[in-house]
């Protein structure tokens, strides 16, 4: 593949990569943002890359959010973000994540340390935190919480309102560990900065 | 008719993020569809169970056909009682479809096609046909899901003006990409009333209603006769041609390399081509809307002056032959598209990318470029 | 008891001009057919124009034709009518009864059309159920198109595709529609009719208003197949047509209600 272009070419639109394994949620968390946002009256956008594989199999999605008609691509050249969930599929996510980028990992399971020097490197231990909640499946809803905080794209009741409207009936159950989980990811990352 | 891009800034209208087949199926139904038949295959598979979920809910009925034949057939009835009907399928499917659709065309039946392609962009199969005799289809082409959403309602209504089939072009990425839309009716005019639909109210009356293509009409009342008709229509489809062309393009004017793309493809080369412009390219770009009747007359205004016509598609090379018919220089032609098949094959491959794209432009661009050009 | 008649003078010819068979032809019918001599379709298209008149429905009434012979029978019926692709009339008609439900809506098909090529139409469209009334002219042939064999040439038949006789080896065997159309639910009436002798005509005549009653009750799918004479198809003459089938196709497909109707009467 030839090297992406890291020029930040429609600077009013966030372009986010989100990258794990089928199972952690990557679908969900991605659709919570893209809803969250729409609701709140910006353009979004969410393309999804999955296999065949129910569990186990590389999961990506790419959420895109704007204030007008959105101009970028449903297979983003590059991104100004990048959630990262597992470390066995990274994806697009080395490539295209522009130089000095939200590189937020799953220090649980995923080596922050790859991405230092080039982005700017978050560890959240998502893993670890959905287990103390006793909610293994919320660990992606840690990861979406904790984006939120640091870069504020949209109001916190607005990801747990549209989380809630997402779920399927035989998941209903778990809206408040989700809820939960969103609020243990923004506290974790409470002391950083607000990154634009 | 030519539209210039880019569109100025709306007022904020109330979005909805759906997935662009459940943006396409809604629209459908507000644009009055209350028949749609179809058999599952991907990716037009999530239309086909969002009309079934939601078109009786408006009124309407949705039948999961046995096979894509079976639709075909179905809508074609449907649409001769004058209600607005639909089917639709990828590729494989659309291929088995090609005697219904020639069909439509010739004892002028209205029905909405819509082709969610798979892997490939198949420009011959949407533009060309595989029926027989002489007609064509409009077919539109939208780049991303809002105008999905538009293209689909006015696709409703060129079929009821012309009481011809007509066709959607789609993709996986149409389909599958989850896109905040507005989704409202939108209104394009009067249309002429439908006399001829059958309801059976002149059965009996020596004036009943006739729908064939050998038009032969009644012992008692003859009709113009498969020459005669098949002639009329042939004289329709020229007229279509002339006054359904639709286009956009930008840069044309100013540039020394014009891109030619269509469908998605064609909003991958806009973000390439402002990005290269950005950085002092002399380039532009040129989008046909309307695959069927190609837009050739701006084609060729666009392409005057200009050194180098690069094609971007998604197969081997079959928009190009359109694009050879109407450019100012044909010698100023290059082929920088190629089929690209995602390893599942069930949808685009690595070649859908800005990256790769953007490259294949500069290649093509530098002097004596060898990029291929087909004689 | 006697009553007094009014008896046709005899001693001097009848008054007015000599009158052909057809011109007692139903007002429905808007010309002469063009088919052959001793073929049984226009006697089914007859009993079918008839049928929609005796029951009232003539302009409520949608007809679907597809390929064969009785093609041409679009230009003399009085009917709106569309004519649609080979094999697919039931498709087409479920289409149109979905869009019209008020109305009644009949197929009208030949062998080759219903049992060759629309072989999976017809079975779907009753397994579904549809409020249609599909009716199928056998005879056996792909007449219009020279008298090729059909899936429904019974063995030992003569056609210009099995011209020793169908053989079963060679061949295959007959598919015996009506029956199979009469085994699956979403099926509310299915018969077999001939229309080669006066008596077989009656009788089918009536399932046809059967399975329009059943159609217009909405009890679902109903369908009449009618053994009809093909002379030329069968390489026998006109006058021999009726006596030709009672022996071999009728021998193969018998006459009556295959799936009686439930509910009214037959």
């Amino acid at each position: 593949m030839t090297s992406a272009c890291l020029r930040e070419t429609v600077p009013a639109e966030v372009q986010i990569l989100l990258v794990g394994i089928g199972g952690q949620g990557i679908q969900l968390i991605g659709k919570t943002l893209a809803l969250a946002a729409t609701t709140e009256g910006k353009h979004a956008m969410l393309a999804a890359d999955y296999g065949g594989e129910m569990r186990g199999g590389p999961s990506n999605a790419s959420v895109v959010i704007g204030a007008a008609p959105l101009r970028s691509l449903p297979i983003l050249p590059s991104a100004g973000a990048a959630i990262v969930a597992n470390h066995k599929f990274t994806g697009p996510v080395p490539e295209r994540l522009r130089q000095g980028g939200l590189l937020l990992v799953n220090s649980s399971i995923v080596d922050g340390n790859a991405g230092r020097g080039t982005h700017r490197v978050v560890e959240v231990p998502a893993t670890a935190l959905a287990a103390e909640l006793k909610a293994p499946q919320s660990a992606g809803f840690v990861l979406l919480g904790a984006f939120n905080r640091l870069t504020g794209l949209v109001a916190d009741e607005q990801l747990v309102a549209a989380m809630t409207s997402l779920l399927p009936p035989y998941r209903a159950q778990h809206a408040a560990t989700n809820a939960e989980a969103l609020a243990v990811g923004a506290a974790a990352v409470a002391e950083q900065e607000v990154l634009s | 008719m030519n539209v210039a891009a880019p569109s100025v800034p709306q007022p904020q209208p109330q979005l909805q993020l759906l997935e662009g087949a459940t943006a396409i199926a809604e629209s459908a139904i507000l644009a009055g569809c209350r028949f749609f038949a179809g058999y599952p295959m991907s990716p037009f598979t999530p239309l086909l169970e969002h009309m079934s979920r939601a078109l009786p809910a408006a009124g309407g009925v949705c039948i999961n056909v046995e096979s894509e034949i079976e639709g075909v057939n179905m809508a074609l009835g449907a649409g001769a009682t004058g209600a607005r009907a639909a089917t639709g399928s990828c590729g494989q499917g659309i291929a088995l479809m090609q005697e219904a659709v020639a069909e439509a065309a010739l004892n002028e039946t209205p029905m909405v096609v819509f082709n969610m392609a798979r892997n490939q962009q198949d420009y011959f199969q949407s533009t060309r046909g595989g029926g027989w005799g002489d007609y064509r289809t409009i077919t539109l082409a939208p780049k991303d899901v809002p105008e999905a959403v538009e293209h689909t309602q006015l696709l409703f209504h060129l079929s009821q003006l012309h009481r011809a089939p007509t066709v959607l072009y789609g993709d996986p990425l149409l389909a599958q990409t989850r896109v905040g839309v507005h989704l409202r009716k939108i209104d394009f005019g009067e249309l002429p009333p439908q006399d001829w639909a059958l309801d059976g109210t002149r059965s009996g009356t020596g004036k009943s209603r006739q729908i064939w293509t050998w038009a032969m009409g009644k012992a008692t009342d003859p009709g113009l006769g498969p020459d005669g008709h098949w002639q009329q229509i042939a004289a329709k489809f020229d007229r279509i041609a002339e006054t359904e062309q639709r286009s956009e393009s930008r840069y044309a004017e100013d540039c020394d390399t014009l891109v030619v793309a269509f469908g998605s493809a064609a909003k991958f080369v806009e973000y390439v081509v402002e990005e290269l412009r950005d950085e002092g390219h002399r380039i532009g770009w040129f989008r046909p809307i309307t695959l069927w009747p190609f837009p050739g007359p701006a084609l060729a205004a666009a392409t005057r002056g200009v050194r180098r016509v690069l094609v971007f598609e998604l197969n081997a090379g079959q928009m190009i032959d359109d694009v050879r018919q109407y450019a100012d220089d044909r010698d100023a032609i290059r082929f920088i598209g190629g089929v690209s098949i995602h390893e599942s094959g069930l949808s685009f491959g690595p070649l859908l990318d800005a990256p790769e794209i953007r490259a294949r432009i500069l290649a093509a661009s530098a002097a004596d470029s060898p990029t291929r050009s087909r004689p | 008891m006697t009553r007094e008649l009014e008896l046709v003078p005899t001693d001097r010819p009848p008054g007015g001009d000599a009158r052909k068979v057809a011109d007692f032809r139903p007002s429905l019918m808007l010309g002469e057919h063009s088919l052959c001599p001793g073929c049984g379709e226009p006697v089914a298209l007859r009993i079918l124009l008839e049928t929609l008149q005796d029951l009232g429905i003539v302009q409520r009434t949608i007809g679907v034709v597809g390929h064969g012979c009785y093609g041409s029978f679009v230009r003399i019926m009085d009917v709106d009518v569309l004519q649609c692709l080979h094999g697919r009339a039931p498709s087409c008609a479920t289409g149109i009864k979905r869009m019209r439900p008020d109305t009644a809506v009949f197929t009208m098909q030949g062998d080759g059309d219903m049992v060759n090529e629309g072989l999976q139409e017809v079975i779907h469209t009753a397994a579904r159920g549809e409020n249609v009334t599909a009716i199928l002219l056998n005879n056996g042939v792909f007449g219009d198109t020279g008298g090729q064999q059909t899936a429904t040439t019974v063995l030992g038949q003569r056609t210009k595709t099995s011209i020793e006789g169908r053989d079963a080896a060679q061949h295959g065997h007959p598919i015996p529609l009506a029956d199979i159309v009469a085994s699956l639910d979403g099926v509310a009436y299915v018969a077999r009719g001939a229309v080669g002798t006066a008596g077989s005509v009656a009788r089918t005549k009536r399932m046809i208003r059967t399975a329009f009653e059943s159609q217009l009750a909405g009890e679902g799918f109903s369908l009449v197949e009618i053994l009809t004479m093909c002379p030329t198809g069968w390489f026998v003459g006109a006058p021999q047509g009726a006596e030709y089938m009672a022996e071999s196709m009728e021998q193969v497909y018998p006459l009556g209600d295959l799936r009686p109707r439930v509910s009214g009467t037959s």
